[in-house]
């Protein structure tokens, strides 16, 4: 660990000043990010060498599993057991649900395959906010231009202006499933929407509900989904491979069905990606605040299979990750925080940068205070203070999530500061996709965190929630349109597949001479990994 | 490095740090976790329920495994998740009339008027929700009052496992909620705009200029 400043001189310089001085800044914002940015470091971009963005630039641990091999051989298809249904939606957040129930909505057959359990995600564990632009003042146009600005200019400029223009019509649809949102006044004007502020807007623009909107929208959607008679859900089912016909179209795919420990092959006339980031990865040995599943499993088999990629070196780090106690580091204190007057500070008891400047500036200086030893060290634990004292005893009323965090680490946040340090929180870039969430490949699309392009290289805070229910929405209208027009051509059930891609992607592996015996995608984080249960002689018996 | 105590996770005896959550503890093991795990350690997701005896006492009691700090001694066991089979299908749709609220209620959960008040359901509660009280309100009919108190429920469903009655009370809670927002919500900033959008007004102009300024 670099040279730090234990904690409890910090504390001491820190009681020292009655309003911590702010150090002169020494580098520009831009030198700030080149020179501390995690993006920036030199080991934290490589070229891929294979597939359909090669010679595009990627954080090496992710391209390393995007240049990986399969896990399964077509042995393993042999004895499975087989499925079909018009719309196959992968993964079990906000994007996953929204595209099974609108496909559902538009009359097609849905199965909604889940990792763990369906609402076990990152979509559950949203705080802060979504954006929509209603106030009479505000507009989609200003919606855009912030996030247009807010991604350095990167989006593409299409799926931008349709997510500002679906705002209104997702939360009119949230509502109408039965999500409720803060007021500011419940009995003026139909009920008075509060609009909060978030980093880089012109505008107050998220609407919340409390600080748990995202386990607001969720247990909504979960609800939903679990009793609508359209969809079926296969929870504990994580995709281990797509499947293709040979015009190299997507014909649905393999899941692992953990419960009876056996694969099932589900054939399926449109298959929707909506399994989320990649936090879990640790890029560049940080800390996440993302959910358990964040594996990047999506990323993989969609490129695998031939569906471009964008901005895969663009990631999130969130200033304010929990350093200390270990065991929650990484776990993340809302923006909001430092928009109720929480300060950073570092060990000498100064301040160190505008506290809301862009997330990304923010990481950045933080890194920098630690890399020049004026950070502090906690139990072997490195980071800045968050001094909360100023938000007051008022603090665990107006914001319960951060207090019962503050309680799980034994600190009264009104008297002592937390110790913070950056955490890896959002995949920006990701799958490319059209209007519509449909990728480079026939039969495949994408929502949500998994793909990229709606938010450049940065995202602003609350544009997540509000780009996954948008395009997923559209991603589950478009494949049920497209399931429905396959029907009326063949009313056989959708023909079944194999993995043939695998094999050509094998191939370049071997010629490009890359190791071929690294196995993606990952499904579970941890040390040990899942052993696949292979069919044997005895599978036939198990039914 | 600090001592270490033991605990015993699904029959097996692990060794823990102190200080650490049940989760993580488990996390550490030779088999990868595929369930029970989500948000780890915010305590919304309500995948980790589990069961937990202390040493020395009798009874055990529901935890969140992400929420609860390891003690020398314990025995824990997970609880999966299943979908129970005995759910009462409604859509959201069927939720707008609201002069229909109290049959309506009757007939999606007949059960509710079984309830023996016996506090299982707020015994298992890790978020402490008076989940009975929750019941009989929405029994007799105040229904804004008892939706009120599931607020911050993480649908982690032990209150559902532990009713003897089928009551599912967390899902009730929550048709309730869903019920008041889809009946009474109607935001006229958000109508004035959809009724902008219909109109065709309001469309983005891709190409705008923003100003490439760095702040
Ligand atoms: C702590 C936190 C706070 C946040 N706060 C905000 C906020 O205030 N506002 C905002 O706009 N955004 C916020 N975000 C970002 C936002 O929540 C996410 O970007 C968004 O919810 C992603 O939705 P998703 O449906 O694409 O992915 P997820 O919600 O992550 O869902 C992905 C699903 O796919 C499943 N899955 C993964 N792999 C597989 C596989 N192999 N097979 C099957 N299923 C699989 C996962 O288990 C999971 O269920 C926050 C994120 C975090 C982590
Ligand atoms: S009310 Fe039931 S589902 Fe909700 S948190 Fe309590 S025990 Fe869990
Ligand atoms: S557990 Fe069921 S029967 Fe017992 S008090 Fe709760 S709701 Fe009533
Ligand atoms: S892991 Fe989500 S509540 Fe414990």
């Amino acid at each position: 660990m670099n040279s730090a400043i234990p904690y409890a001189q910090a504390l001491t310089n820190l009681t020292a000043h009655a309003q911590p001085p702010l150090r002169p800044a020494e580098l520009s914002r831009s030198a700030l990010l080149a020179q501390y940015h995690p993006d920036s470091d030199a080991n934290a971009s490589t070229l891929l060498q294979i597939g359909p963005s090669r010679g595009q630039a990627c954080h090496p641990q992710l391209a390393a599993l995007l240049q990986s091999n399969a896990l399964i051989d077509g042995f393993d298809l042999a004895g499975a057991e087989q499925r079909s249904t018009d719309v196959l939606v992968i993964g079990g957040g906000g994007a996953g649900a929204a595209a099974a129930l609108t496909a559902a909505r538009s009359g097609a057959q849905v199965m909604l395959a889940s990792k763990l359990r369906l609402g076990d995600s990152n979509t559950v564990m949203a705080e802060g906010g979504i954006q929509a632009a209603l106030a009479a003042s505000d507009s989609p146009q200003q919606h855009f231009d912030d996030a247009m600005r807010g991604g350095h200019q990167c989006a593409n400029p299409q799926l931008l202006a349709q997510m500002a223009s679906d705002a209104p019509g997702v939360i009119r649809w949230l509502i109408e499933l039965g999500m409720h949102f803060d007021l500011e006044d419940p009995l003026s004007d139909g009920g008075k929407l509060r609009y909060k502020q978030a980093g880089g807007c012109s505008q107050r623009r998220i609407l919340c509900y409390r600080d748990y909107t995202g386990l607001e929208m969720m247990r909504v959607l979960r609800e939903t989904v679990e009793l609508d008679p359209a969809i079926s859900l296969l929870n504990r089912c994580p995709v281990v491979e797509l499947l293709s016909h040979e015009d190299g179209s997507c014909a649905g795919a393999v899941l692992y069905d953990l419960e009876y420990q056996r694969f099932m092959v589900v054939s399926a006339r449109q298959t929707i990606l909506a399994t989320g980031g990649c936090g879990r990865l640790h890029l560049q040995g940080f800390p996440t605040s993302n959910h358990y599943g964040a594996t990047a499993d999506g990323l993989v088999l969609a490129y695998r299979l031939g569906a471009g990629l964008r901005d895969m070196d663009a990631f999130q780090y969130h200033p304010t990750g929990v350093a200390w106690p270990q065991r929650l580091r990484g776990g993340l204190i809302s923006e909001a925080a430092r928009s109720g007057g929480a300060l950073l500070v570092n060990g000498l008891g100064e301040r160190f940068i505008e506290e809301l400047a862009p997330r990304d500036v923010v990481s950045a200086a933080i890194l920098r205070e630690c890399a020049a030893g004026r950070g502090i060290e906690r139990n072997g634990q490195l980071g800045v203070f968050l001094d909360t004292r100023a938000l007051g005893p008022e603090l665990a009323q107006r914001l319960p999530a951060l207090q019962h965090l503050a309680d799980k680490c034994g600190i009264d946040p009104s008297r002592e500061p937390m110790l913070i340090y950056p955490t890896l929180h959002y995949q920006n870039g990701g799958v490319v996709i059209d209007g519509n969430g449909q990728t480079e490949v026939p039969g495949l699309l994408c929502a949500g965190e998994i793909t990229g392009g709606i938010h450049g290289r940065n995202r602003l805070m609350g544009n997540a929630l509000l780009d996954i229910l948008a395009f997923g929405r559209r991603a589950g209208r478009q494949a049920a349109r497209l399931a429905q027009a396959a029907r009326h051509k063949s009313s056989l059930p959708p023909l079944r597949g194999g993995i043939e891609h695998v094999y050509r992607w094998q191939r370049q592996l071997a010629l490009a001479g890359l190791d071929a015996s690294v196995q993606a995608p990952l499904l579970y984080p941890g040390q040990a990994r899942l052993a696949l249960h292979r069919p044997t002689g005895t599978r036939a018996q198990e039914k | 490095m600090s001592e270490t105590i033991r605990i015993s996770i699904d029959g097996k005896v692990v060794d823990a740090t102190p200080g650490n959550s049940i989760l993580h503890t488990r996390l550490e093991g030779d088999t990868p976790l595929t369930a029970n795990i989500g948000c780890m350690g915010q305590g919304v997701c309500g995948s980790c329920r589990c069961l937990v005896r202390k040493a020395g006492e009798r009874s055990a009691e529901t935890r969140l495994a992400c929420e609860t700090t390891v003690e020398d001694g314990m025995q824990v066991s997970f609880i999966d998740y299943y979908l129970p089979n005995h759910v009462h299908h409604y859509r959201p749709h069927d939720l707008r009339d609201g002069w229909q609220a109290l049959p309506q209620l009757q007939q999606t959960f007949p059960e509710l008027a079984h309830c023996r008040h016996c506090s299982g359901c707020d015994r298992a509660c890790p978020r402490h929700i008076p989940v009975q009280q929750g019941m009989a309100l929405a029994a007799s009919g105040q229904l804004e009052a008892a939706a009120a108190l599931f607020d911050a429920c993480i649908m982690c469903n032990l209150c559902t496992l532990a009713c003897p009655e089928n009551i599912r009370p967390n899902h009730v809670g929550l048709y309730l909620r869903r019920a008041q927002a889809i009946q009474n919500l109607r935001p006229g900033d958000l109508l004035r705009r959809l009724e902008q959008q219909a109109r065709g007004e309001l469309a983005i102009n891709t190409r705008s200029d923003t100003p490439r300024s760095e702040a």
